[in-house]
């Protein structure tokens, strides 16, 4: 059964230019651009039979940030990574697919400041507070200090 | 979940509440100073029905994969078993077995079935709080009372085997830190044998009891699509028919070894969630009798050096609500570079949103309470009725009393 999946999943990525890469037993990377994610995620829960999304993980790599999408089956976990620039912080939305995503989007929207394309909820926070300043870089980007949000926070409160 | 129709909130601030006189708002949440996860809904009603749901979490949100950046890989450990107080091991296990991925070293097998032991006691604590849980809020106290008094002997065992009742802290990267201590065999077993007979006395209880079968018979009803589109886990998939459980799927720990049945319901509603756990219970205290018998002999740990190897890994398993996953990175250095952990109630909240949909307010505590065991934003409650502009707050325990009397009027006139 994993070994008909597996193949599968190789022919998915060799269609979308890119391949499978095993990271050791039972753990599959596929590094995809963004503009082939929507196609070959509808793949894998349409053909694969793959359709439990276990998390998507936000990363800050630098010049870029890496979003992870966190899929698994049986004894398989399989991730998807594709990268955004931090300079134009935009990516696809998967919801319409794997409606699961919608609060997982959420959260990498609100800890690393990626906007999600075609999510119904981008406007609102799901994480952090309300009054959290615009001008303050998301929490999870590593030029971020938590003591500088911290004395932020508390000037915001003082304010009121 | 009607993502297209999803905008309430527009609904709400650009017409004004006056237009919509037949819709009724109900802010429900944040705060309760007792319970772990303070969560807040907007619940947008239609005379006594849910037509719509918007949630807003993130009160108690401590930074902690943030934390975890700055701090050493054993430190994280610790810190990432008090992000939860009720099922604390298995987050330990499950980020120790992410990092225990990038290195060299194999768990001893005798750590294995000591994790396993552990893990399986936290789950019937959990289930045991949450079956209690359910007989409050559903206005059956004595369930209650009989429930928290057998977690007891739960905690009692944990804390001979570890030192402590909640916070075991007993992982250690490629290990554990206690051994079993000695002559635990019999009392361990004896218990279990006891507690299986608890847990198919509620089983019968659940099934004969009048204020039970009122209260959890037909509500929360979803359907396994729904479960499966939303990916549900844990028992909110089990409950629809899924066969979704970490321990058989993908086995970690020493849950190749040790035999168990998954347990599965097609009934899909509260009533099936309630036995289901209770089934649950039986399965696990089999184990752990199981696992006692054939714990193996050997080292239960191996000393590492601080520092991990570079690489990323996942690793996921099954705790009391259902999959818990993290993903490490590391750089080749004392700190990991970025830790992420999800937690099961997270990715039952949209199913959760699904399913109050279409329900009275009088079953929001109950199905709250089925959806998440953790759930605790029912202490304030506020009103507003858009015909009149009054304006009234009940707290947790009027919403409560609300409920029964709901079901059971001739209560009321009682008292």
């Amino acid at each position: 059964m994993i070994e008909v999946i597996l193949q599968r999943l190789e022919k998915f990525a060799a269609e979308a230019g890119t391949k499978a890469v095993q990271l050791r037993k039972g753990e599959t990377i596929i590094e995809i651009d963004q503009n082939n994610l929507k196609n070959l995620v509808s793949r894998l829960v349409k053909d694969a039979g793959i359709r439990h999304l276990s998390t998507i993980t936000g990363l800050d790599l630098g010049q870029n940030i890496g979003i992870i999408y966190h899929f698994w089956r049986e004894r398989e976990t399989i991730h998807l990574k594709t990268l955004v620039p931090k300079a134009k912080p935009t990516a696809v939305s998967i919801v319409d697919i794997v409606p699961g995503a919608i609060l997982y989007e959420m959260e990498v929207h609100d800890m690393l400041g990626i906007t999600f394309e075609g999510h119904p909820w981008m406007d609102k926070k799901l994480l952090l507070p309300d009054n959290w300043p615009t001008d303050l870089p998301p929490p999870l980007l590593k030029t971020s200090k938590p003591a500088e949000i911290r004395k932020r926070l508390q000037l915001e409160v003082e304010r009121k | 979940m009607s993502l297209e129709n999803s905008t309430p909130i527009h609904r709400e601030e650009s017409a004004g509440l006056m237009k919509y006189s037949a819709e009724n708002l109900v802010p429900f949440g944040p705060i309760h100073p007792a319970l772990k996860e303070p969560e807040y809904f907007k619940l947008i009603l239609e005379g006594e029905r849910i037509i719509e749901v918007v949630p807003r979490i993130g009160y108690v949100h401590r930074g902690l994969e943030k934390a975890a950046e700055m701090r050493p890989w054993v430190q994280n450990m610790y810190m990432f078993e008090r992000t939860c107080g009720i099922c604390s091991f298995v987050h330990s296990l499950t980020y120790g077995q992410a990092v225990e991925g990038l290195t060299m070293y194999e768990v001893p097998r005798r750590a294995k079935f000591i994790r396993t032991i552990i893990a399986e006691l936290e789950r019937i604590h959990s289930h045991l709080l949450w079956v209690g849980l359910m007989g409050h809020w559903a206005g059956f106290e004595t369930l209650f009372m009989w429930v928290w008094r057998d977690r007891e002997i739960v905690l009692d065992l944990v804390e001979a085997i570890s030192g402590n009742r909640i916070h075991k802290s007993m992982n250690a990267i490629c290990g554990v830190r206690r051994d079993m201590p000695e002559n635990m065999e019999d009392r361990i077993i004896e218990r279990m044998k006891f507690l299986v007979d608890r847990a198919n006395y509620y089983k019968e209880i659940v099934d004969t009891e009048e204020t039970m079968l009122e209260r959890t018979e037909d509500i929360g009803r979803t359907s396994a699509d729904t479960a499966e589109k939303l990916c549900a886990v844990g028992p909110m998939a089990r409950y629809v028919g899924l066969q979704r459980d970490i321990r058989l799927n993908d086995p970690y720990a020493a849950y190749d070894e040790v035999p168990f049945d998954i347990v599965t319901s097609n009934k899909g509603d509260v009533h099936a969630l309630l036995k289901l756990r209770l089934d649950e219970m039986i399965v696990s205290a089999n184990m752990v009798s199981y696992a006692m018998k054939h714990l193996p002999d050997g080292p239960i740990r191996v000393k590492i050096p601080p520092v991990i190897p570079a690489g990323e890994h996942s690793s996921h398993s099954e705790a009391p609500r259902g999959e818990i996953f993290y993903y490490v990175k590391s750089g080749g250095g004392r700190t990991p570079e970025r830790v992420k952990s999800r937690q099961p109630t997270m990715a039952n909240l949209p199913t959760a949103l699904e399913i109050l949909k279409g329900q009275t307010i009088a079953d929001v505590p109950v199905v709250l309470t089925a959806i998440d065991p953790c759930f605790g934003c029912m202490d304030r409650m506020s009103f507003l009725d858009t015909e009149t502009n009054q304006h009234w707050t009940w707290s947790g325990e009027e919403l409560r009393q609300y409920g029964i009397n709901y079901y059971f009027p001739e209560r009321k006139k009682k008292r």
